[in-house]
């Protein structure tokens, strides 16, 4: 009998040796070798950055914080993508240094950091464009107005048929494929065909968090329309066919091509990404320099991860920001409404709101 | 004799040798069901299991088993901080839940109440238990993040520049102050913890990494700036800022545990938790009366019979149950993205116990979802490092309970 026992507590002490050897070895990985001939020897700052908020925004804070590690290899930069909404509920809580997201702060969200006296520093670091997809046999949709697109997706009256919306296109159901209401994305759809109010899209939408199921959704029904990120259509562009959209300002239509965006011509869809930085972690060495090197690279970065860079002049507003420690939102004016628009007419010093 | 009914009397052989034929061909139906039944199960699992590996092999390299998530050499990524970081949340998961499953089990199996209050109570734990089953992990996932990630704010909540929590040991926290060199810091131990900054305007003492006093002086704008590098890393601009770092032993702990690899493997074990419980209960119940009562018939304890009698015989069922839901545990993303978040650039496994993690379910959730093909063939590639990983872990655990039987009998 003793001699069992000793057996099978020799076998827990086997597992849980197991375990600490796991944890006992290394757990360093080689991320990257600098280049030789980099010639900086690597900096001996330390300490640990937080980040939190939007899924479509991790990409590129994940490809900054690879760069960054190459150079300053002791910080610790976590960066999680919960969504805007958590991240900034996170952010006023105080529990993390920088918000990532990809629409501007709303009134709510700007009051509860007060609340709680949260400061930041609010940073535009991309463009992302929204794409509309229709199927590749679509022959009738080539492009569409906002007023279209309000009559396909807002109400409950909205277009059941695609001959609801033009008489002369074909009388069968349309079927939409839209990401989750919890996206920044969803978000920003509605604002742009709904307006400020509060109201929902249609709810007889299929809703869902993957992309992918967006894509395939749209892919497999020649009556089908759906919106995503633009990063998403540039990887499944021979499955699907974007509609042009016609830019409000000057009637023409345009095509969701970076060189539309960047440029603002693809309006209303085209929309800047955030990082919001708490002013009361600046002064904290690694967190002021990553977030300057976080603007600095931002425009190579975002690219190589699919999005669209922001025009220099932009970035250069932001760096100003960031060195004067300009506090506050530019999307919020001083009664407490949201401002919307492009991000070059917004993003100025003189509608920064404390 | 005359009364009985003519169909037993007289029996009709044609019908008799239909039916019989027929009841065979029905046999033989449902014996072929059955075994198509059986095949399907096999046939879903072989076609996933050819579509996973047709999709993930061109991606299983050692870059995959050796680097960490990138997301500019995206063909370059890799899992091991993921597959550190899973066996770290299950190895906290294991210990926890099996002593607590097993003991919860001894006692509603062997020790169970005469007192009418008790027996109550016992039949009150069990129905909880057998319902507990069957919620689903997210409700797990979110209990574990008010009671282990923020422990109900009783200690203190974590708040960036603030607080850091209720310390308990293992850490030493400095102040980190630029110096005049780009990219240097010198640091300055801490003497009052509440103060999470300081400005510097005479000069003082910093430690180097050796842990030496190095004595720093203070450059006044508008005074000539030291060019030397060796001077430039020995002196601060007046009034430069010192932030608190923490400099953290591997025995680190801090209440409440946040969004560490503890947090996360407790909530797992709470998860398998009423897994574990009803298989041993189940296997302890398989243990024949007759051996407790020859047990007991000796003059033995309860505790004693349990101890050397039901245990020992129960032991290769709850090894199967507790492997089952360890398995269950490993590949168990909802609740871990809940308490400890969808993070999956982490270059390195946890190194303290308050660590973060990525665990592998976590990263091919995320890499499934990117647009680029390579991700979703990493994925599919994580996948089956996934299962292999699996299949190690639980033929480790039957090696050692075939061990455990071939030593009783």
């Amino acid at each position: 009998m003793p001699r069992n026992r000793k057996r099978a507590i020799g076998c827990v002490a086997l597992f849980s040796s197991l375990m600490v050897a796991m944890a006992g070895c290394g757990s360093q990985t080689e991320t990257s070798t600098t280049e030789p001939g980099s010639g900086t020897a690597a900096s001996n700052l330390t300490g640990t950055i937080k980040i939190n908020g939007s899924s479509t925004v991790q990409p590129i804070a994940n490809a900054v914080k690879e760069e960054f590690a190459k150079l300053y290899p002791d910080v610790t930069v976590s960066v999680d993508g919960k969504g805007t909404g958590n991240g900034f509920k996170m952010f006023q809580d105080k529990e993390t240094d920088i918000s990532d997201a990809s629409r501007p702060i709303k009134p709510g969200e700007f009051e509860a950091c007060k609340e709680n006296g949260v400061e930041f520093i609010e940073m535009p670091v991309a463009y992302d464009g929204l794409t509309i997809v229709v199927h590749p046999k679509n022959d009738w949709v080539d492009t569409l107005t906002v007023d279209q697109l309000k009559q396909i997706f807002v109400g409950a009256d909205a277009a059941k048929k695609w001959s609801d919306v033009d008489s002369s296109w074909p009388e069968e159901t349309i079927e939409i494929f839209s990401p989750g209401t919890g996206s920044g994305t969803y978000d920003y759809f509605r604002e742009v065909v709904i307006g400020k109010s509060e109201a929902a899209l249609r709810n007889d939408m299929n809703l869902n968090e993957d992309d992918n199921v967006l894509v395939n959704g749209v892919a497999g029904n020649p009556y089908a329309i759906g919106f995503f990120g633009v990063a998403y259509y540039e990887e499944s562009k021979d499955k699907l066919k974007a509609a042009k959209i016609v830019n409000p300002k000057d009637e023409q239509a345009y095509l969701p091509t970076p060189e539309n965006i960047a440029s603002g011509a693809y309006a209303p869809f085209s929309r800047p990404l955030f990082i919001y930085v708490s002013t009361a972690s600046l002064p904290r060495a690694e967190v002021a320099t990553f977030v300057s090197y976080f603007l600095d690279n931002a425009p190579t970065l975002c690219e190589r991860v699919g999005y669209v860079r922001l025009p220099d002049e932009i970035m250069q507003r932001a760096m100003n920001n960031l060195d004067a420690e300009n506090a506050g939102t530019h999307y919020i004016d001083a009664d407490g409404n949201s401002r919307s628009g492009a991000v070059a007419d917004i993003y100025q010093p003189e509608n920064l709101t404390k | 004799m005359s009364s009985m009914p003519d169909a037993i009397v007289k029996q009709d052989a044609k019908y008799l040798a239909d039916n019989a034929r027929r009841r065979k061909q029905f046999s033989l139906w449902f014996y072929f069901l059955c075994v198509a039944i059986a095949l399907i199960s096999v046939v879903i699992l072989v076609v996933l299991m050819i579509s996973i590996w047709s999709q993930g092999q061109s991606r299983l390299s050692s870059d995959l088993l050796t680097r960490s998530h990138s997301e500019l050499e995206i063909e370059r990524s890799g899992m091991w901080p993921a597959i550190l970081g899973s066996l770290f949340v299950c190895g906290t998961c294991a210990l926890v839940a099996l002593p607590l499953g097993v003991g919860t089990a001894v006692f509603l199996e062997e020790f169970q109440p005469t007192n009418k209050l008790l027996r109550w109570i016992h039949g009150f734990v069990q129905l909880n238990i057998s319902n507990l089953a069957g919620v689903p992990s997210i409700v797990y996932g979110l209990l574990g993040l008010t009671v282990f990630v923020y422990m109900f704010n009783v200690f203190g909540q974590i708040r960036v520049n603030e607080s850091a929590g209720m310390e308990i040991m293992g850490y030493k926290h400095f102040y980190q102050v630029l110096t005049l060199e780009p990219g240097h810091v010198v640091f300055v131990p801490q003497s009052d913890p509440t103060k999470r900054q300081t400005t510097f305007d005479e000069p003082f003492q910093a430690v180097d990494p050796d842990g030496n006093s190095i004595e720093i002086s203070i450059w006044t704008p508008g005074t000539p700036k030291p060019s030397d590098p060796a001077i430039r890393r020995q002196t601060v601009r007046a009034g430069a800022i010192g932030g608190t770092i923490t400099e953290r032993s591997w025995y680190y702990f801090r209440l409440p545990f946040d969004k560490s690899f503890l947090s996360g493997g407790l909530t797992l074990a709470l998860v398998i938790l009423p897994i574990i419980i009803i298989s041993s209960q189940e296997s302890l119940r398989g243990v024949p009366s007759s051996l407790r009562e020859a047990s007991m018939g000796l003059g033995a304890t309860t505790w004693q019979t349990v101890r050397d009698v039901c245990l020992p015989a129960a032991l290769p069922g709850i090894m199967t149950g507790a492997i089952l839901a360890m398995g269950r545990a490993i590949g168990e993303a909802a609740p871990i993205l809940v308490v400890m978040g969808a993070a999956v650039a982490k270059s390195t496994g946890p190194k303290h116990l308050m660590d973060d993690a990525v665990t592998m379910p976590v990263l091919i959730f995320n890499w499934a979802g990117r647009q680029q093909d390579e991700f979703k063939e990493l994925s599919a590639a994580a996948i089956i490092v996934l299962l292999v990983v699996l299949l190690l872990l639980n033929s480790t655990a039957i090696y050692i309970r075939h061990h455990v039987q071939k030593a009783q009998s």
